[in-house]
């Protein structure tokens, strides 16, 4: 059976190219558009990893990974960060907050793959 | 010689009022300064539309491109399958060099989705910038409003305004909110696990 991804960001352009190369590779995604819409589609799907922007409206991605570990399901699941923010303070927060990995965009599709397929096997 | 002072003081003092146009509700040209801020913002929604608008297209073409690689690789594949018991070896050669090329374009497409990245890296660029102009306008029509310009005459007016200027950009620049993107181009990012 195929795993499932959320990919988070509020940028349409994102999730489509986030979407076409995860499904390529076999999985199955389900987009969400913020924070907020995450966390909702978090709680009906049980997914097996979470990609998620930082800079969104309504809830941004560092609320939703702290939200997401306080869920039962959420609590070892790895929850990758997808974001331009590099600054070693955020990411600080991002770690402290149970992120699994960093990604600083534009991100190349071989190494995401490789990086997923490494996180959930 | 205070003669010739005198009359240096007056053609100074016309210069500076020159220089601080003053409407008639006594506020130094706020209604301008926003009118050209408002400009400034308009301009920058303006690119942002652009550039969605084309990035949007662009993705269209990207995913009808792929669609058709594929259906190309597919067709390539089944034709070879056809001709391979008795296909004559120029034929062969053909299918395998028309292999070569679907791959080849699916490697450049693949290399494609990290450029068509663009268009979030400047979305958020635009929005920071549209952010610190929303400030400094601010920031200028309250210390324009609390006119402390106006008790001044002369340079004592002029050197006011700088530093009334200079302050609303020191605090344009405090409430100024972190710069989201530091790429200075599309190169993959950096990935880290922790």
């Amino acid at each position: 059976m195929a795993k499932t991804i959320l990919a988070v960001d509020d940028s349409a352009s994102i999730r489509q190219m986030v979407a076409f190369t995860l499904k390529g590779a076999g999985y199955e995604v389900i987009e969400a558009v913020d924070g907020q819409d995450a966390l909702d589609k978090a709680n009906i799907h049980k997914v097996n990893l979470v990609l998620t922007d930082i800079n969104m409206p309504r809830m941004d991605g560092l609320k939703l990974l702290e939200l997401l570990r306080k869920l039962a399901h959420y609590k070892t699941v790895p929850i990758l960060m997808l974001t331009t923010e590099s600054g070693d303070e955020i990411k600080a927060k991002g770690r402290a907050a149970g992120a699994t990995g960093w990604l600083v965009k534009p991100f190349d599709p071989k190494r995401l793959l490789e990086v997923i397929g490494k996180v959930i096997g | 010689m205070a003669e010739k002072q005198s009359i240096e003081d007056q053609i100074k003092n016309q210069m500076v009022d020159t220089l601080v146009p003053e409407d008639q509700s006594g506020v130094l040209c706020t209604a301008e300064a926003d009118e050209y801020f408002m400009g400034i913002k308009g301009e920058l929604n303006q690119i942002d539309r652009l550039v969605s608008d084309a990035v949007n297209n662009l993705v269209i073409n990207f995913r009808y491109i792929s669609k058709l690689t594929k259906s190309h690789h597919d067709m390539v594949l089944a034709i070879e399958k056809m001709a391979a018991p008795e296909g004559s070896k120029p034929i062969l050669e053909l299918l395998d060099k028309q292999m070569d090329i679907a791959g080849r374009i699916e490697q450049e497409l693949e290399m494609a989705i990290t450029s068509l990245q663009f268009g979030d890296l400047v979305t958020q660029l635009l929005a920071h910038t549209t952010h610190q102009v929303e400030i400094l306008n601010i920031e200028l029509q309250r210390i324009d409003r609390q006119g402390n310009w106006k008790k001044k005459v002369g340079e004592e007016s002029l050197h006011t305004i700088h530093e009334g200027i200079s302050k609303a950009v020191d605090v344009a620049k405090i409430k100024s909110k972190r710069k989201p993107v530091v790429q200075q181009g599309m190169q993959m990012g950096d990935i880290e696990l922790f």
